[in-house]
Order: structure tokens, then C-alpha cells, then sequence
């Protein structure tokens, strides 16, 4: 089950990068957690059949050309901050969006959260180890190289998975 | 006829990227509006003519859900086509927006997607030729 989680954000999350953006990725599992000091993270939290949220970093530099290929801008047009942030939270909401379905079933119906940019990026994976004091697991992660910079998902679940996907 | 559209999605990025698969559809546009949330949706369709709604579901404020809801429910907007782009991946819920009548687009999506789906609820043909 953990593994099939795993292949499905992997695959989800290189489908939606390739399609919304038009940037492709690799998977790289081995390699280190991207530098939080250069990196944008945002989450998405769901309520559903299990409840949980998800989380994506990606680097910086990787930011210019993502968000002027969702613009459709050209390559020497600039995005501002803001636009990059917009894009990144659409990102994890379109992911979100198909992942969920793609575990649990699509018979199943998620509530998913507004997706928010989270500030402090060194934060991002410590709300979930405050509840039972315990620190966070993530119930699966995928690390994706980028043409520029890194992209790396977190999918963190309260409570049990359910037993089996379709 | 040019058709004027109103974009109603909470994602400004979102809505670029759907405004230009509009334009690369070659469907004759005429005035296209945007909106952020149901509300704001609603809003604008007191203000402009409109066509045709293209309306995300998960928004802050009003959902996509309950802006068709409220359209439904008003004489002057009830029979305004519509074409939800989400990325609902939940049969039940796509099963409630077809009774509706509203056609559902997921994302991520194809420009060719937008037109052909547009066409089809437009009433516009299935060809290339013709309808512009
Ligand atoms: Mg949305």
C-alpha cells in the first residue's frame, strides 16, 4: 500500500507538473531535502475518507519558468511574486485534487482546503508532530528534479489509510 | 455571435491559463469577464451580459457549487450554459453537477478540451469550419 501511494505521487504529481506547467520532472528518491532557505512551500489540507495534508516545496529558481509557462509568457517577461505563489498554490491544489481519488477511489468525496503559501518554510513539516508529540511521518514523499531547482511532496495523513486503493 | 464568457475561478494564474486557451480555441469571444469566488461571479453577471460561465468549485467565500445553485434559482441566469473546470475527481459530486446541467473540463486540461466541450454545450458544431 505505502509503496502504491508512493508510485501515484510520483506519477501525479509529474503528470500535473508536465501538463499545467509545462515542466518536466525526474524522480530523484535518494536525494537530499531541498535547501528551505531558497525554496516556497505551500499545503493543502483534505477531509475525506482519511484526512491528512499536503505539502510542496520547490526551489526558487524553479519559479520564473513555471509560472511564465502557466502565464503562457514569454521567456523574457517577468512574474512577480505573487504570480508565483498563485501559481505554485494552483499546482498543489490540481495534484491534490487528483491524487485523492486516485488512492481512495474516485466513488470517494474529499473536502480539500483552500491551498495556502507557507511563509516559514522551516515550519512546514513541524504543525503535524505537535499533535501527539510524537514527530511527523509523512505517509509518503517524492522527490522531483526539475530542469531548474527541485520540487519535493509531502503527503501526511491523520489516522489509518485506508486498506486498499482501486 | 460573439460569445461573452465569464471566468470564475479564486486562481488568477487559473484564469490566464484559461483566457488563453479561449483565445487559441478560435471560438468567436466577445466580452470576457473574471470573477474570484461565487460571489464575485454572481456579481458580475447582474453587471454583463454573459454567455457562458466557466466556474472552478473549490473557491473561498462561494463555491462553484452553490454559484450554479443560485444561478439556477434566478430567471435571468437559469439557463446560461455552463462548464465547470475543476479538478473534482469524485463521481458523486460530477453526477450532481450533470443533473445540473453543467458540463464538467478536469484539470489539468487541453485548450483543445475547452473548445471542443465549449462547442458542444454552445451548440456551436462539432467542425473546425463554420462557426466563426
Ligand atoms: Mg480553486
Amino acid at each position: 500500500m505505502k509503496e502504491q501511494i508512493k508510485d501515484t505521487l510520483y506519477s501525479v504529481a509529474e503528470e500535473v507538473l508536465e501538463k499545467l506547467a509545462f515542466i518536466f520532472s525526474f524522480p530523484e528518491d535518494e536525494r537530499d531535502q531541498i535547501d528551505f532557505d531558497s525554496a516556497v512551500a505551500a499545503r493543502v489540507s483534505f477531509i475525506g475518507p482519511f484526512k491528512g495534508t499536503l505539502v510542496m516545496i520547490v526551489s526558487t529558481q524553479a519559479l520564473p519558468e513555471l509560472t511564465g509557462n502557466m502565464l503562457g509568457l514569454e521567456n523574457n517577461e517577468e512574474t512577480t511574486t505573487e504570480q508565483q505563489y498563485d501559481a505554485v498554490k494552483e499546482l498543489i491544489n490540481v495534484i491534490c485534487g487528483n491524487l485523492l481519488p486516485s488512492i481512495a477511489g474516485k466513488e470517494t468525496v474529499f473536502n480539500v482546503d483552500p491551498p495556502e503559501i507557507v511563509k516559514y518554510t522551516d515550519d512546514v513539516l513541524k504543525p503535524f508532530s505537535a499533535e501527539n508529540g510524537k514527530p511527523a511521518e509523512p505517509a509518503s514523499v517524492a522527490r522531483l528534479d526539475l530542469d531548474e531547482g527541485e520540487c519535493d511532496l509531502f503527503l501526511f495523513v491523520d489516522g489509518q489509510l485506508p486498506e486498499s486503493a482501486d | 455571435m460573439a460569445i461573452n464568457v465569464l471566468i470564475v475561478d479564486d486562481s488568477g494564474v487559473m484564469r490566464a491559463m484559461i483566457l488563453k486557451s479561449l483565445h487559441m480555441s478560435g471560438l468567436p469571444l466577445g466580452d470576457v469577464h473574471q470573477a474570484a469566488n461565487g460571489q464575485e461571479g454572481l456579481d458580475a453577471l447582474n453587471q454583463h451580459w454573459t454567455d457562458l460561465v466557466i466556474v472552478d468549485i473549490n473557491m473561498p467565500v462561494m463555491n462553484g457549487e452553490e454559484m450554479i445553485d443560485r444561478m439556477r434559482q434566478s430567471n435571468e441566469t437559469k439557463d446560461i450554459p455552463i462548464v465547470v473546470i475543476s479538478t473534482e475527481g469524485s463521481k458523486t459530486r460530477l453526477e450532481k453537477l450533470k443533473q445540473k446541467g453543467a458540463a464538467f473540463i478536469h484539470k489539468p486540461f487541453s485548450p483543445e478540451t475547452i473548445r471542443d466541450t465549449i462547442r458542444n454545450v454552445m451548440k456551436l458544431g462539432g467542425d473546425d469550419e463554420g462557426t466563426n
